[in-house]
């Protein structure tokens, strides 16, 4: 049913993202870039994918710039698909750059908070979270102000509303501030994708949510795994935990019990995906537990971290087998991350000389 | 031979000849001190050279993990976070304390460095994802400045040792090849001189020995030749005497004697 009408808004832009899904970079690509024994051999493979990008670029660049370079085709991209986005979609587009704002805003927070000049900071800030009023941003001098006057006008503010209070921007450790609005942004989000009218009982919905609540479910594990030996009350962990994803709410309820790894282990055991990221992690020496700072060389195995990225990988490949939907443009823009991710990795084991951990990159195609 | 230009001016007495000898007795203590001072920091340094090669690789190595893991954090953060980093961080964690080593005489900084416990100001970084790559980076750089300190104090110790090192060398050899040569060169020409003193005066005293025998030679004969003449006198007399009572000789009546001189 939602095929009858879906192409006269959005056909164009499905074509068009799924012409840059046909562009990414393949396992073929990738096995050529890791036996480039320069950054500028690696420049050179990635030549037909970023050509005009990396031109421009000195010989020799640094992995940084190269990242720097290579996040700029995604963002340019991205702009040019929201530029022709209508009605939903381009809503849906918005909250997709909402995740990138409250980087954004936190980084800004931070400035404001230790009294630095937070126009410094604007060049710092991530592209695809870039919403107008930012720039207003840096004329807040103080906590309050920035809370008061400025922060509620932002695409952020419903959710800072109802669950944090200027003083607790004073007062909180500014990663408890960002994850708590992440969690209100990922509820939001998938508030969204399930109650919109265009997207209610669409594939869009139904691969969103699957989406989403791996991402809630990924981010209640880092978080708890993560706050192991930090002050982060047990208390105030649970409120960063977001209120939907497989995990919720028995898994949840277990995570933000558990006081080591083992206990994460037993709270995620009732999905079958996590528990076997865990036993996998568990055997390669437990690498992802705290204490375990082995440090250097770290496990020879994937980590917990890497086979979550795996499977959001996976998730984002399967979404372009569906059609008519608007997923495939948050995948296509998590395949690109990736991408860029293991173009870096490669990079700085080539720049570094580390061949040996070359291959821990994640490619799906 | 540098004899006459290389010594000290000083006059040839003998009380100059003990100050002299006095200063060679110390200066060859001294050499033999200094000399081994030398050679105790010498094996200092060979083995500070060592320490040095060895923390140079390992801080190579350490260096390479610490950036790898950096790349590390990158990677799962997907995302520079340094701003944070570095606006979360309130007080050191890694801190140095300095104390001093003593290798014969020469104070030699050390480094000493210690962690803070329970000074973890970024913790939470991460928290979302990353967290425990964030940490293990940590903890590898901290190993990293680790490495960093340990070279950092022994070069130190390197760049001083090398100095001193110098300083005593020059000491050692200007005392073996200057001072030493110059007192013995001293004490040389005090001897000569002194010897020469002496010679002259035996010489003067032979001189005047020779002459007082020479006048008593001359003194002599003249008296043997006034006695000659006298005898002569009284041999005359005697015979006229002879002739008119050859009274004996009156030798008080006789008219004075000549003087003698010596």
């Amino acid at each position: 049913m939602e095929g009858l009408l879906f192409n006269v808004n959005n056909g164009y832009i499905e074509g068009i993202v799924r012409g840059y899904r046909n562009g990414l970079l393949t396992g073929a690509n990738y096995t050529n870039m890791t036996q480039c024994e320069t950054i500028d051999d690696l420049k050179l493979q990635l030549g037909p994918a970023y050509g005009d990008f990396l031109a421009s670029l000195p010989p020799n660049p640094s992995t940084s710039s190269l990242a720097a370079k290579t996040t700029d085709k995604l963002v340019a991209e991205f702009r040019y698909v929201r530029a022709n986005a209508v009605g939903s979609l381009a809503k849906f587009m918005d909250y997709l750059t909402y995740g990138y704002m409250i980087d954004n805003v936190a980084l800004l927070i931070t400035g404001t908070l230790h009294e630095r000049d937070t126009r410094e900071l604007l060049d710092r800030c991530h592209p695809l979270g870039w919403f107008e009023t930012m720039p207003v941003l840096c004329v807040a001098t103080n906590i309050e102000e920035l809370y008061n006057s400025v922060l509620i006008e932002t695409p952020l503010a419903p959710y800072f509303k109802g669950s944090l209070s200027h003083q607790d921007l004073d007062e909180l450790n500014i990663e408890i501030v960002r994850n708590t609005l992440y969690k209100n942004y990922l509820e939001d989000f998938y508030h969204f994708v399930n109650n919109n009218p265009d997207m209610a009982g669409t594939p869009t919905a139904e691969v969103m949510s699957e989406i989403l609540e791996f991402e809630a479910d990924r981010r209640a594990i880092n978080i708890t795994l993560n706050s192991f030996g930090t002050e982060l009350s047990k208390a105030d962990r649970k409120k960063l935990y977001p209120s939907f994803g497989m995990l919720y709410p028995e898994g949840t309820l277990m995570l933000s019990r558990a006081d080591d790894f083992e206990g994460v282990r037993l709270a995620v055991e009732g999905v079958g995906d996590y528990k076997s990221f865990f036993e996998a992690a568990g055997l390669g020496g437990g690498a992802g537990g705290p204490g375990n700072m082995a440090g250097g060389t770290g496990s020879d195995g994937k980590t917990l971290e890497d086979m979550f990225y795996q499977k959001e990988m996976e998730i984002s490949k399967m979404a372009f087998t569906r059609q008519f939907t608007y997923a495939i443009v948050y995948a296509w823009v998590k395949l690109r991350e990736q991408e860029i991710r293991n173009i870096t990795w490669i990079a700085e084991c080539i720049a570094q000389n580390q061949k040996e951990r070359i291959n821990n990159y994640i490619s799906v195609f | 031979m540098s004899g006459a230009a290389d010594r000290e001016a000083v006059f040839p007495t003998r009380q100059s000849l003990g100050l002299m000898k006095a200063k060679l007795k110390g200066a060859e203590t001294g050499h033999s001190l200094l000399k081994r001072k030398s050679e105790a920091l010498t094996k200092r340094f060979r083995e500070i050279t060592r320490r040095i090669d060895e923390a140079k690789r390992k801080m190579g190595r350490v260096m390479q993990i610490a950036s790898l893991s950096l790349a590390e954090v990158t990677y799962a953060v997907g995302g520079n976070i340094s701003f944070q980093i570095q606006e979360s961080a309130r007080s050191a964690r890694f801190r140095l304390r300095t104390k001093q080593e003593n290798v014969s005489g020469v104070l030699l900084p050390a480094f000493e460095s210690y962690l803070t416990e329970g000074n973890n100001d970024f913790a939470m970084t991460g928290l979302g994802k990353g967290g425990q790559q964030v940490q293990r980076c940590r903890e590898t750089y901290a190993r990293a400045v680790e490495a960093l300190v340990e070279l950092a104090s022994l070069q130190t110790a390197f760049v001083i040792l090398d100095e001193v090192i110098k300083v005593v060398n020059r000491r050692v050899n200007a005392i073996e090849h200057v001072i030493i040569p110059r007192t013995e060169n001293t004490i040389k020409y005090i001897n000569s001189e002194l010897d020469e003193l002496d010679r002259e005066e035996f010489y003067r005293l032979k001189k005047v020995a020779a002459k007082k025998q020479r006048d008593n030679a001359e003194t002599d004969a003249e008296m043997k030749q006034k006695r000659e003449n006298q005898e002569a006198l009284d041999r005359e007399a005697g015979e006229s005497a002879a002739a008119d009572d050859s009274a004996p000789a009156d030798i008080l009546a006789v008219d004075e004697d000549e003087d003698v001189i010596f």
